[in-house]
């Protein structure tokens, strides 16, 4: 029952969403599938919830907090991150990667004070990310078909799963299983999941303004960013399968029509 | 014969990797130039607003190939648009563009561009010029220049953190077109809005 509840919201925001932002029914061709009907609604549903919420509260986290706080929180955040990254360097056979992130992780939160400092990178072993995104693109997995998810936003199946697999390595994740049943507990995720994702949005303000602003469909903006940048997993199985020098990920053939 | 055949086929390697080598040094010398005069001489100067803006325009013109990116962005509907149509889109893409930029540009205050050598593109006569920035925090950002060969040369696409400029436009611009009641001129009446 409650989850039927849960979602009688997303069901409203689909239906109310079938119309432009002037008022005008949108006009569906036949070839528009119902995925993008139904991404377009989901993107809209977010961008109000981002523009009611989210973003009012980052503005007035961003005018309490000064830049330097905020790279502390970013670090912090960052910090938890390095488990992951070990993890996903072994399964792709990086080993020294993997070394890295561990003394990373292990150096940033004693000395670097529970990772809001990256004093490893200071000492010259900077961070290299990865993720169990870039796991499976490398055993080749395919992506699947981009679609918008409530509240995370922007995903595609193969995105969404790294991103769950990857939050089971996080410190917090299991700091917290452990106290699950108690109420801190459970109020210390609220908080920390609450602040990662408001300090993240403060630091983006003035970016996602600007890419609004100068677009005349934002979704089709975002939706091509988002898709761009993980083109760069390609090449990540071709290096397996094939011999020989991978074009960039982000050439195409200027002259011919893609679409 | 065979050895003779081996013989022309290396020189016109040795000769068409020369050609690549110059070809390469020459279109990162383009945007040193490019980038060194954008903070030099606007960003960093002691001028008032419009000036810089008017210097910005005509650094934009000048080393951007607009005619051809336009052609690019519109997609399949370059080809269905009036002689007309085509001409207002790249007139108001064109200010649509000097207009943002101008206003984005400032970020770049006090950075400096580092070159990370070129990447052979796919395409015949154009070339990638690979630089970073560093910012306040965290790893630099990646910006890549797709450079065109010709005299002279132009930048046709800037590729930041791996998602190119023109390949978004055009995805938003073709997207647009299709849900607009009357196509490319809502589209260019959109953008003449924006570039007030």
């Amino acid at each position: 029952m409650k989850k039927i509840l849960l979602m009688v919201p997303f069901l409203l925001a689909l239906t109310a969403c079938m119309t432009n932002p002037d008022g005008t029914k949108m006009k569906v061709s036949d070839e528009e599938t119902k995925l993008e009907v139904y991404n377009r609604a989901m993107f809209n549903f977010n961008y109000q919830a981002d523009k009611l919420v989210l973003k009012p509260i980052a503005k007035g986290y961003k005018a309490v907090t000064t830049q330097g706080i905020r790279n502390r929180v970013t670090s912090f955040f960052n910090n938890l991150e390095e488990p992951a990254y070990a993890i996903n360097d072994l399964l792709q056979g990086k080993v020294k990667n993997s070394g890295k992130a561990v003394a990373r992780f292990a150096i940033n939160s004693t000395l670097g004070l529970l990772g809001t400092f990256d004093v490893a990178a200071g000492w010259g072993i900077e961070k290299k990310k990865n993720s169990f995104d870039a796991t499976m693109a490398m055993y080749c997995t395919p992506d699947g078909p981009f679609f918008v998810m409530p509240i995370i936003g922007p995903s595609t199946p193969r995105y969404l799963v790294g991103w769950s697999v990857d939050s089971i390595a996080d410190p917090m994740y299991w700091a917290l299983l452990d106290n699950e049943d108690e109420d801190w507990g459970v109020a210390l995720s609220f908080v920390a999941t609450g602040l990662e994702h408001i300090n993240k949005r403060a630091e983006n303000l003035e970016m996602l303004d600007g890419l609004e602003a100068s677009s005349v469909d934002f979704y089709a903006t975002v939706k091509s960013a988002f898709l761009q940048n993980r083109r760069k997993f390609e090449s990540l199985c071709a290096t397996q399968n094939e011999q020989g020098e991978v074009a960039a990920s982000y050439d195409f053939d200027f002259e011919n029509d893609e679409d | 014969m065979k050895k003779i055949i081996t013989l022309i086929l290396g020189l016109s390697f040795v000769i068409a990797s020369q050609a690549k080598a110059l070809d390469s040094a020459e279109a990162e010398n383009f945007i040193k130039q490019v980038t060194t005069q954008g903070i030099e001489e606007i960003i960093n100067s002691n001028v008032s607003i419009k000036e810089k803006d008017a210097r910005f325009e005509k650094l934009f013109n000048e080393y951007l190939d607009l005619d051809y990116i336009g052609k690019f962005v519109l997609g399949r509907y370059w080809k269905t648009a009036t002689a007309k149509q085509r001409e207002a889109f790249i007139s108001v893409y064109r200010e649509f563009n000097v207009k943002t930029w101008s206003k984005r540009f400032d970020e770049f205050k006090g950075k400096k561009f580092e070159f990370d050598g070129t990447t052979p593109s796919t395409s015949e006569g154009q070339i990638f010029v690979n630089t970073s920035v560093k910012m306040k925090e965290g790893a630099p950002a990646k910006v890549v220049w797709r450079v065109k060969d010709g005299k002279p040369l132009k930048i046709v696409d800037i590729i930041i953190e791996n998602v190119s400029l023109a390949i978004t436009a055009r995805n938003e611009y073709t997207a647009y077109i299709k849900k607009a009641p009357n196509g490319v001129d809502d589209l260019i009446e959109d953008l003449r809005q924006k570039a007030k």
